[in-house]
């Protein structure tokens, strides 16, 4: 095989392990909520600042300020749910939609008033690992086996413990629940907590890779939205392995024709699954 | 007594604030978004430092205050758009200044010509925005992309003999680029200047500049191996490119980038450390970087005092290129363009200024950034640019910016290929 192919390959498939964590923490709060963070992007970056924050200004161990940050998020995550979603969550679909929608410009806005419209980065170079002609970013490789490691921890998380069985059950039939005894309030603010926790946890792993700047949500938001359509909103596993296609298209779409057509054939294949299946690949129809 | 009135009654005039004397401004940068940090607001820190120059000395003559009516194109065209149409509309502005992005510049300079208004640019640098539009009342001094691409490729082709031991048909060069009228633009200069000079162009490609994966062009890199990248882009691809080819194992013998956020050292050195030695900037020099024994008397104290008021606002260490090209083009404006208008076509209306800026004969060593300023009138391809501006080749060492071409300029023997001591220098 073509070394030059493989090494788009390998990329295709670190890229997607991010990707797939960034959709599985915005499919978890749309299966169980059924409403869509639009701002999940400017989240990711608001704990990338704050590693950045903690790290390169206050100088907190990186060890430190990755968990800190994730638990930051959760409480932001927490906090959108208890401010924004509670009080409209009985209203129409495009409230919500429009609601989270000013909260995305609301942090972009925020971030620019603490930090300013610069970019900034925690300047770490970590190592390179080389296979012969073959090299794979050590950054991008960890990157991809935490997103593997944590989605089997919520995995095991949702099946094997009492509040993950509730969550999916509320996920199920949201209405029965509540005769069983279940209180749904505390279950959506656990889900958004765990939401917001998986965001964190995606910028501790973007941060090693990306500068920070107000405005990083405008690369992930689309497509990671656009990836959970394709794996069918709410659906995790369709998440997975949407993220997965869509990067396989990006890299290796891009290494035999241009990255700007590699995009058009990603959209063209969003396009045609909307037409032919429209609740997405894993999804229900509802 | 009767002329004492007269000067207090003036002075309370001059007091009560606005009058019909000043001239309204409007200054158009993107102060958000992902273009602010790649050059926006340091262009548009320049153009309001040439302002408030002017204002300390009573105005344009002495007499006409500028009124500067910023606004925010936020990196969005739609924004820029309305923004543009509000000053001129709304807040009644005699003249729209700044952009900073040439997708910007050729939409605005479109609609505001068609409403015979000023549009003075003093950044955005695509041809696109003149080429065969006859543009009656657009102005730029600024360098364009044309120049860029052929600045670039004449250097590479004027070294290289003597440093890489090789003939410019040997030579293997990448084009990539962001793909708006600023990349595209430089680009296909680029493409023409190698071409024209017998270099093998063995990839050209563009992406989006919010991309959030360039590893499959890097990927394409390695399996084409240029001796040469000529890169055109903004910051946040800069930045992922330099790092995914650095983590991908790419090699070259030399980078050039053509200006936005190559030419925001401070940042690449922050982001890079040394990693970034020896790359190649094409980019409308930085004022400070030239030698004030080649430019017309007191424009070396001009520079200074720009200079001492960027860093004493900013707190910069280098001050950008950019912030030169928001000065330079405001003050050939406030300086040159709206006395003659004003004095010898009776006014600042669009007309007069038009006629004043048409008339412009600024020699060589005249203004700030070294060249001079003359428009190509009506009826040329490139009606209202400025013909005799010109950019310069810089290099980056140890954190410092370095003139490596035109030869007559130069501050450094360009460094070339890259030392051993580069992580991108061919093993």
């Amino acid at each position: 095989m073509d070394i030059f192919l493989l090494e788009a390959v390998v990329n295709g498939i670190l890229l997607g392990g991010v990707l797939a964590l960034l959709a599985l923490g915005l499919n978890l709060i749309f299966g169980v909520i059924d409403v869509v963070w639009i701002a999940y992007a400017e989240l990711v970056m608001c704990g990338m600042y704050a590693i950045y924050w903690l790290y390169a200004v206050h100088g907190v161990p990186l060890f430190l300020a990755a968990p800190m940050a994730i638990v930051f998020v959760a409480i932001l995550g927490m906090l959108v749910h208890k401010l924004i979603i509670s009080p409209i969550l009985g209203s129409a679909p495009i409230n919500q939609l429009l609601a989270t929608g000013g909260l995305l410009f609301f942090l972009q806005s925020f971030a620019t008033l603490l930090f300013g419209a610069d970019f900034r980065n925690i300047g770490l170079r970590l190592p390179i690992i080389e296979i012969g002609d073959l090299f794979i970013s050590f950054a991008r490789l960890m990157a991809f086996s935490v997103a593997l490691l944590g989605m089997v921890v919520l995995w095991l998380f949702l099946k094997r413990t009492y509040v993950g069985t509730a969550i999916r059950a509320i996920a199920q039939d949201r209405e029965i629940m509540v005769l069983m005894g279940v209180d749904p309030k505390r279950v959506y603010l656990i889900t958004s907590a765990l939401g917001g926790g998986l965001a964190g946890l995606a910028s501790a792993l973007l941060v090693l890779q990306y500068d920070v700047h107000p405005f990083i949500g405008l690369s992930f938001g689309p497509i990671t939205f656009m990836i959970c359509v394709l794996g069918g909103l709410g659906s995790m596993i369709g998440g997975f392995v949407a993220a997965f296609i869509m990067s396989q298209i990006i890299s290796v779409g891009g290494f035999y024709t241009s990255i700007e057509l590699s995009y058009v054939l990603a959209f063209l294949l969003f396009i045609v699954m909307i037409f032919v299946r429209p609740q997405g690949l894993f999804g229900v129809k509802s | 007594m009767r002329s004492l009135l007269l000067a207090a009654a003036g002075v309370a005039v001059a007091l009560s604030g606005a009058s019909a004397q000043d001239i309204r401004i409007g200054v158009l940068y993107d102060l958000s978004g992902p273009l602010a940090a790649a050059g926006s607001i340091a262009s548009s820190v320049g153009a309001n430092i040439a302002i408030e120059m002017v204002n300390e000395k009573g105005g344009v003559l002495g007499k006409h205050k500028i009124v500067p009516i910023a606004a925010d194109a936020q990196s969005k065209a739609d924004v820029a758009i309305n923004e543009a149409e509000r000053l001129l509309s709304q807040e009644k502005a005699d003249i729209l200044l700044g952009v900073f992005s040439s997708a910007h510049a050729v939409p605005i300079a479109q609609r505001v010509d068609a409403q015979k208004k000023i549009f003075w640019i003093t950044t955005a640098i695509a041809t696109a925005v003149f080429k065969d539009r006859n543009l009656q009342y657009t102005f730029r001094a600024q360098v364009h992309s044309d120049q860029f691409g052929d600045a670039s490729t004449q250097f590479l082709a004027e070294v290289a003999k003597p440093k890489l031991g090789m003939e410019p048909k040997d030579i293997k060069v990448a084009i990539i680029y962001e793909d708006g009228p600023y990349g595209v633009g430089v680009a296909s200069s680029n493409e023409t200047g190698a071409k024209k000079r017998g270099m093998q162009v063995v990839l050209k490609e563009g992406y989006a500049a919010t991309s959030p994966d360039l590893s499959s062009l890097v990927t394409k890199l390695r399996r084409a191996r240029p001796d040469v990248i000529l890169h055109t882009g903004y910051n946040p691809d800069i930045t992922l490119l330099l790092r995914q080819a650095r983590e991908q194992g790419l090699r070259f013998k030399a980078l050039i980038g053509h200006g936005a956020g190559y030419g925001q050292i401070d940042k690449l050195v922050e982001t890079f450390g040394k990693d970034v030695d020896h790359i190649f900037n094409v980019d409308p020099v930085a004022a400070q970087l030239l030698d004030p024994k080649t430019l017309k008397p007191g424009i070396g104290d001009l520079t200074a005092e720009m200079v001492k008021r960027y860093k004493a606002k900013t707190g910069a260490k280098e001050v950008p290129p950019h912030a030169s090209m928001g000065f330079n083009q405001t003050w050939v404006l406030l300086d040159t363009v709206l006395p003659s208008a004003i004095q010898k076509h009776g006014g600042f209306g669009a007309d007069a200024i038009r006629k004043a800026a048409l008339e412009v004969d600024i020699p060589e060593g005249g203004t700030v950034q070294g060249y001079g300023v003359k428009f190509y009138p009506p009826g040329h391809q490139l009606a209202g640019q400025n013909e005799r501006s010109s950019p310069v080749v810089m290099q980056y060492v140890g954190g410092q910016t370095k003139i490596a071409w035109p030869t007559g300029l130069r501050t450094i023997d360009p460094v070339i290929p890259l030392p051993a001591s580069s992580p991108y220098a061919a093993r």
